[in-house]
């Protein structure tokens, strides 16, 4: 009986100190909006479609257009970020943020091209300029 | 003479502290200042919109599959700024590579070629000295399909008492074949602020 105890705790202790088995990245749910409070309070983002841009060659790329109307004149500040499959970063021209003018009741939209047919997914983040 | 080098010293530390601390800016979040004059961020816009709309027009997509060969030609500055052209030109080029859409050569150019390499390298050829199997051997640089060429313009207003600065980038990409602008586009970046600001 002692020695079945031990065996256990020994058993136990192995299992213990094994490593992990590797497991398959764990993929986290992306919002494909994001707008910051600012925003939120003086705007609403009325549309947003995204679909594949088929090209001569056959492939295609994302393209996404969202629309935003402001509840009063603001400054809004506006990037999409593109992703692969995998959810890595598909790198585009620039980093910076676009700026755009609302005026109040004025719908506005805007699109963006992913900048590679990798492109699978995006994250489009609506923040106000400081 | 001690009072004053001591009152020179103490002028001297009173507008160091008061200089504004050098720092790094990260491009992908800079809110500050905006200048009259054109800034990277101005670029970047316009580079960001000329490709985009480029790879969107399906104008540097050859049915075939393959890569289309663009060749810079000139990029005009008629602004009162000294400006070089490839802080425009070197964005759409690193962006169309990235696309897997096109390749720029650097063997020919209007000035003779962009990487004078290109040439030197076949200068090796019927040397001794030079293992012949691998010189560049003739026929082997590719022609160009496509040519970027375009123009950067400044006008300046006076707008009640601000100073409104007009700045238009415009790309045409050209058809070498056909002699055909494929795409066209112009990137207009308006500017108003102070009257004093100078904008060369």
């Amino acid at each position: 009986m002692k020695s079945l105890f031990l065996a256990s705790l020994l058993v136990l202790g192995l299992v213990g100190c094994a490593s992990q088995p590797e497991t398959n990245t764990t993929m986290i749910d992306r919002q494909e909006l994001r707008v910051d409070p600012e925003v939120v309070y003086a705007a609403d983002v009325t549309e947003l479609f995204k679909s594949r841009l088929t090209l001569p060659d056959g492939s295609s790329l994302l393209q996404v257009q969202f629309a935003v109307e402001a509840r009063s004149d603001t400054e809004l500040a506006w990037k999409v970020t593109w992703f692969d499959d995998l959810g890595r970063v598909v790198k585009g021209v620039g980093e910076s943020y676009r700026q755009a003018t609302l005026l109040t009741g004025q719908p506005r939209y805007f699109k963006a091209t992913a900048p590679h047919s990798r492109a699978t997914s995006f994250q489009l983040h609506l923040r106000e300029p400081k | 003479m001690l009072i004053r080098a001591l009152a020179i010293s103490v002028g001297i530390a009173v507008l160091a502290g008061c200089a504004a601390p050098t720092r790094y800016i990260d491009p992908a979040a800079d809110d500050g200042p905006v200048a009259m004059t054109m800034d990277y961020r101005d670029f970047e816009k316009a580079a960001t919109d000329a490709v985009e709309d480029m790879l969107s027009s399906g104008a540097v997509n050859n049915p075939d599959g393959s890569r289309y060969i663009m060749v810079v030609s000139r990029i005009t500055n008629d602004t009162m700024q000294r400006i070089d052209t490839d802080q425009l030109t070197k964005k759409i080029r690193v962006s169309l590579l990235r696309s897997g859409k096109v390749v720029t050569t650097t063997a020919v150019g209007l000035n003779g070629a962009e990487d004078e390499m290109n040439m030197k390298a076949r200068e090796l050829r019927d040397s001794e000295e030079f293992d012949q199997s691998a010189v560049q051997r003739k026929g082997t640089l590719q022609a160009p399909d496509l040519s970027l060429s375009g123009k950067i313009l400044q006008r300046n207003h006076k707008v009640g008492k601000e100073q409104q600065v007009e700045y238009y980038i415009q790309l045409s990409l050209t058809e070498l074949a056909s002699g055909l602008a494929i795409w066209e586009g112009e990137t207009p970046i308006i500017k108003r602020g102070s009257d004093k600001s100078v904008t060369w």
